[in-house]
C-alpha cells in the first residue's frame, strides 16, 4: 500500500510491523493517495 | 380518416417554439407529445474512464454531471446504441466547462459550451476519457431530447355580455393561446381582428385587461392544440417534432407488416 | 415489438403487443376506432393489476364479416399516413 506522509510529503510504504509511522519524519498522519489504475465509471 | 392538419407557429424558435396544430386528434397529439419525450435518442455520456481526479467531487458525481451535459445529435448519420468517445483534461486552478469537452466526431458536440462541470483550485487535476451513447428517453432522462414539451387546447375567447356595473370585476386568469372571437372588444389591442391567434402574455394572463367590463364565455377548441416544444439543444425543435412524428410512424409500419403476416 | 395472439375468433382479437407504452397504444387504439368495422377496440396497459403481465394487451372487436387483423392493418396504414400528413403540414409551417 502506497501513502503520503502529511508532512514531509514524501511517499511512504507502510509495513505491517512499523506501525503507522513516517520512516523519514516520524509523523503519524500518512495520506492515502489514489490508485493509478484507470477507472471505469459507469453514469446512472 | 380525414387529415386536414394546418400548423402554425406562434412563436418560432431554434430551442424553444410555440406552435398550433388545428385538426389533430388528442391521441395523434399526444402520441407525439410523448414520443418527444422517451422516443427521440440522443448522445448522452454513459461511461466515464478516469486518468486522474484529484478534485473535491468523487468519480461517480462527475460521471453524473457528465451524463446531464447534453451532446449535439445529428440526424440520420447514427443508430441506437453507436457510442462516440469524448476525452477532458484540466488543471487547476480552473474551472473545467463542458466546452472543454474534445470529441472523437466533429458532429457529436456539447449543445453549450458554457455548462460548469467543476471548479478544480490550484493543484487539482481532472482527466478523463468518456464514451457517449445514443440511446432514448425512455432508458435514461438524460437522453431526453424534449425537456418541457406539452400542449393546450386553443382556447376561444367570446363576449357574453356586459360585466355588472357596479360589481368589482375579478381576474380572469387564463393561460396559453386564444383564438380572438370578439375583436370589437378587445380594448387594449387597435388591430385586432376576429382569428387571431393571441398569447396570454401579451395581456398579462388576465382576460378582464384584454376584454375590461365585459362577461367572457371561453370554450376550447375541438382538435386545436397549441404546443410548446423545448429542446436541451440536442437538436432543433423542428428536428425533434419530426423525428418524433416519425418513430410513431415506424412503430404503425411494423404493426402493419408484422399483422400482414 | 413482439406479437403474441391470446384469443382470435372471426370478430375478436386480443393480443399482447409486447415492448409498447401509451405512446402508440393510444395513437392505435385511435385510429381502430376511426376504422369503419370497428365496433370496439380498447387495450389494457396493466392487465391483472401487476400481478404478473406488464405487457399491454389490445382487444378488438369487429363487425360481422371483418377480419379484426385486417381492421388493425388497416389502422397502422391510416396512423402512417396521419403521421406523414402531420409532418408535411409541420415542415411546409416551418420557419
Amino acid at each position: 500500500m502506497s501513502y503520503k506522509c502529511s508532512r514531509c510529503k514524501r511517499d511512504v510504504e507502510l509495513d505491517e510491523y512499523g506501525g503507522v509511522r513516517c520512516p523519514y519524519c516520524g509523523h503519524r498522519v500518512l495520506l492515502k493517495e489514489r490508485a493509478p489504475e484507470i477507472k471505469d465509471v459507469p453514469v446512472e | 380518416m380525414t387529415n386536414d392538419f394546418e400548423v402554425e407557429f406562434i412563436e418560432p424558435g431554434e430551442r424553444s417554439a410555440r406552435f398550433l396544430v388545428r385538426g389533430v386528434s388528442p391521441a395523434v397529439a399526444n402520441g407525439i407529445r410523448r414520443a418527444m419525450v422517451a422516443d427521440v435518442p440522443t448522445f448522452s455520456i454513459d461511461t466515464v474512464r478516469f486518468v486522474e481526479n484529484s478534485s473535491v467531487m468523487f468519480d461517480e458525481m462527475i460521471g453524473l454531471r457528465l451524463g446531464l451535459v447534453p451532446l449535439s445529435t445529428p440526424i440520420g448519420d447514427f443508430e441506437e446504441g453507436d457510442v462516440v468517445t469524448l476525452a477532458l483534461d484540466v488543471e487547476g486552478p480552473a474551472t473545467a466547462y463542458s466546452g472543454d469537452l474534445e470529441s472523437a466526431d466533429a458532429m457529436v458536440q456539447p449543445a453549450d459550451e458554457n455548462i460548469p462541470i467543476i471548479e478544480l483550485k490550484d493543484g487539482q487535476h481532472l482527466e478523463f476519457e468518456a464514451d457517449a451513447v445514443l440511446d432514448s428517453g425512455k432508458s435514461h432522462a438524460k437522453h431526453q431530447g424534449g425537456v418541457s414539451v406539452g400542449y393546450r387546447h386553443l382556447q376561444r375567447v367570446e363576449v357574453a355580455g356586459d360585466a355588472g356595473e357596479f360589481e368589482e370585476q375579478e381576474p380572469n386568469i387564463l393561460r396559453g393561446v386564444i383564438e380572438e372571437a370578439a375583436a370589437e372588444h378587445a380594448d387594449a389591442d387597435a388591430d385586432a381582428t376576429d382569428g387571431d391567434l393571441v398569447a396570454t402574455d401579451a395581456f398579462d394572463n388576465d382576460l378582464t385587461n384584454r376584454y375590461p367590463g365585459k362577461e367572457v364565455e371561453v370554450h376550447d377548441v375541438p382538435d386545436a392544440f397549441v404546443f410548446h416544444v423545448e429542446t436541451d439543444g440536442s437538436f432543433s425543435v423542428e428536428e425533434l417534432v419530426l423525428r418524433a412524428a416519425e418513430t410513431l410512424g415506424d412503430r404503425a409500419a411494423e404493426l402493419e407488416s408484422k399483422v400482414a403476416i | 415489438m413482439e406479437l403474441r395472439v391470446i384469443d382470435k375468433t372471426d370478430e375478436e382479437l386480443r393480443m399482447e403487443v409486447a415492448g409498447e407504452d401509451h405512446t402508440f397504444m393510444n395513437v392505435i387504439k385511435g385510429a381502430l376506432l376511426e376504422t369503419d368495422g370497428v365496433a370496439a377496440a380498447t387495450y389494457d396497459m396493466n392487465p391483472e393489476q401487476s400481478g404478473g403481465q406488464t405487457e399491454p394487451i389490445l382487444s378488438i372487436k369487429t363487425e360481422a364479416g371483418v377480419d379484426p387483423l385486417d381492421a388493425l392493418g388497416g389502422a397502422s396504414r391510416d396512423v402512417q399516413t396521419t403521421v406523414e400528413d402531420f409532418s408535411e403540414a409541420f415542415e411546409a409551417a416551418a420557419p
